[in-house]
């Protein structure tokens, strides 16, 4: 082998870095899931068999598998379990996404605000990200959606303030990093205002790590927003969501178990998909997160 | 030493006065309780009488200093529903929850620790991809649906033991291992990698190669070293012991804090709610206050530099 052989050493392109052959064969197999259940939001109006809400007597509760025209079964009030959880799925992957993007944004903004001001500014940012964490998010969220009443705008912003502080302190310490570097410096010698710093040179060079956290806390946000529908106190009827389903379905356990078992399949199948694809992106990507 | 201990003081006492404001603002601005309590029907003088008794009739900020002094001299209000003092129905409820999450805090730490160690220690083996294939399946799993599989299993299925409710120690089972499994799971995999951050280390190569036997190396030296991170993480779940079983109460229903706070909500019983938030808080705070303080009993550096700043 010559030492013009790249061949064993291929050079490392960090934008090419997510080339399938690459992926372990349960990344893949995460990435499809997901894929498959976007496909399924994004088309809920088209391909649910049956409207969500409406009920057919005459087939209550029928065991999945059971009859064509509703394969995963009915629930007590004859409603098709298929239709209701692809409904469920567009509803919490809404919540959940909605709640990530502002999450991540208000982080981000706050940890550059913190970088840029440093002083006063910095330690009131610190302050509130010590106050998130002296408080369970569920026992703040319980408090607040149950106080404010509940509809869907409110309770994506509440989920939107889930994770904000993991997004500060990575974006705060990366652009004080990055402020120390020619980059940024050059640019604000040329008379960039710091606006355009932060957003057109400081941001995309740190956007991977951002992306990794994204991954890791979306999982996070909707067991949270499964929790909160679960306990009755999240998505409200007649709006349905997975964990408004496993609520439902837990006064059936005995006797209809599907209904609680399909949506709860379902949680557990896409976070853990998120996490491996997260957790595998982060291996690649950004080795220094924890 | 001393000005470490007064500044991690001063921040907790900040981060506690947050907590109350925050209790404030979003419990008391949020909607007229006296509605709520009485109904939209209720007779106007009927709600005036209420409002003045539970203090709704003052202004906003006397209101805000008022609830301040209050907590100062221990006063938490009065439950709205039953009208007896919110932090006597709190505090009897402690109990019920401590026998639910000591217990699942000790199967944590008992399954957890060791198997974290073990896998950090043994990487690469069929033992240590198994604790990280249970840790991400810990993660994934929320526990109500690993609560109600095992209802399913256990009570409905098999019938060996009951799915709800606190009369033998039996209904304690599942809560409690619904509540360690997870947290062994997560607990495990942070373990782990701790672990194998210090394992990395140049002193462990140091240590080894001027002969010390692999046991000593890992007890004098890797041990103590993984310990401090794990110690931050151990700190957050003697933290939640007295609000992590929220769901699994619900589930079970167990008669505990979790369960409390539930129905406190949906009933928007204020004085509760607020007294259920600041034990959770000051619970928190003051765990997180005990870590940072067993940080500098751990970490030689920690208290040199301490010194150096005094």
């Amino acid at each position: 082998m010559s030492i013009f052989d790249t061949s064993a050493n291929p050079p490392i392109r960090a934008r090419h870095i997510l080339r399938w052959p690459d992926m372990p064969w349960y990344v893949t197999l995460a990435t499809v899931w997901l894929l498959l259940v976007l496909a399924v939001a994004l088309l809920a109006d088209v391909i649910t068999p049956h409207v969500f809400t409406a009920m057919d007597l005459n087939y209550r509760l029928v065991p999945p598998f059971q009859t064509l025209a509703h394969p995963l079964g009915t629930d007590e009030l004859g409603r098709d379990v298929l239709s209701r959880l692809i409904v469920s799925i567009r509803v919490s992957l809404l919540i959940a996404f909605g709640a990530t993007v502002i999450s991540a944004v208000l982080g981000t903004t706050l940890g550059f605000l913190a970088a840029h001001f440093r002083g006063i500014v910095e330690q009131a940012v610190l302050m509130l990200a010590d106050f998130q964490a002296a408080l369970p998010f569920l026992i703040l969220a319980l408090s607040v959606l149950a106080f404010f009443g509940n509809s869907l705008p409110l309770l994506i912003g509440l989920m939107g303030l889930y994770g904000w502080e993991r997004y500060a302190r990575i974006a705060r310490g990366l652009a004080i990093s990055a402020s120390a570097q020619g980059y940024a410096t050059a640019i604000t010698q040329l008379g960039a205002k710091p606006i355009r710093v932060y957003l057109r040179h400081i941001l995309p060079n740190i956007a991977s790590t951002l992306i990794v956290s994204m991954t890791l806390i979306f999982p996070e946000v909707i067991l949270l927003e499964s929790g909160l529908s679960f306990l009755g106190l999240g998505v409200q009827p007649p709006m349905t969501s997975l964990g408004n389903m496993v609520g439902y379905g837990r006064e059936y356990i005995t006797r209809a178990s599907w209904i609680m078992l399909t949506p709860a399949t379902l949680i557990v199948l896409t976070t853990l998909a998120v996490s491996l694809l997260g957790d595998w992106l982060r291996d690649k990507l950004d080795p220094t997160l924890d | 030493m001393i000005p470490f201990i007064l500044t991690r003081l001063l921040r907790a006492l900040i981060t506690i006065a947050l907590v109350v404001t925050f209790a404030f603002v979003v419990l008391r601005l949020s909607g007229d309780p006296a509605t709520i309590i009485l109904g939209p029907e209720a007779p106007p003088e009927a709600i005036e009488a209420f409002r003045k008794s539970w203090g709704l009739d003052q202004p906003v900020l006397v209101q805000y200093l008022q609830y301040f002094a209050a907590i100062f001299q221990g006063d938490l209000g009065m439950s709205m529903r039953d009208g007896r003092p919110a932090f006597e129905l709190v505090v009897e409820r402690i109990p019920a929850t401590l026998a639910l999450t000591l217990p699942a805090l000790m199967l944590k730490l008992a399954l957890g620790l060791p198997a974290g160690v073990y896998a950090a220690l043994h990487q690469g083996t069929a033992f240590d991809r198994s604790v990280m294939v249970a840790a991400v399946f810990g993660f994934a799993i929320p526990s109500f649906v690993l609560a109600l599989g095992l209802v399913l299993v256990f009570a409905v299925n098999l019938g060996w033991l009951p799915s709800g409710g606190r009369d033998t120690v039996w209904h304690a089972v599942l809560p409690i291992i619904t509540l360690g499994a997870g947290g062994a799971a997560a607990l495990a995999r942070f373990t782990r990698s701790a672990m194998l951050e210090v394992l990395g280390r140049p002193y462990i190569r140091t240590a080894s190669a001027k002969g010390l036997l692999w046991a000593v190396v890992v007890r004098g030296h890797a041990l103590p070293n993984a310990a401090i991170p794990t110690v931050t993480l151990i700190g957050f779940l003697v933290g939640s012991l007295i609000a992590g079983a929220v769901v699994v109460e619900s589930v079970f229903s167990w008669p505990g804090v979790g369960r409390l706070l539930v129905v406190a909500v949906a009933n928007r019983d204020l004085a509760v709610v607020q007294c259920i938030l600041l034990l959770v808080a000051t619970t928190m705070v003051t765990s997180n206050l005990i870590v940072d303080f067993l940080y500098g009993a751990l970490d030689p550096r920690l208290r040199q530099g301490a010194r150096a700043a005094a």
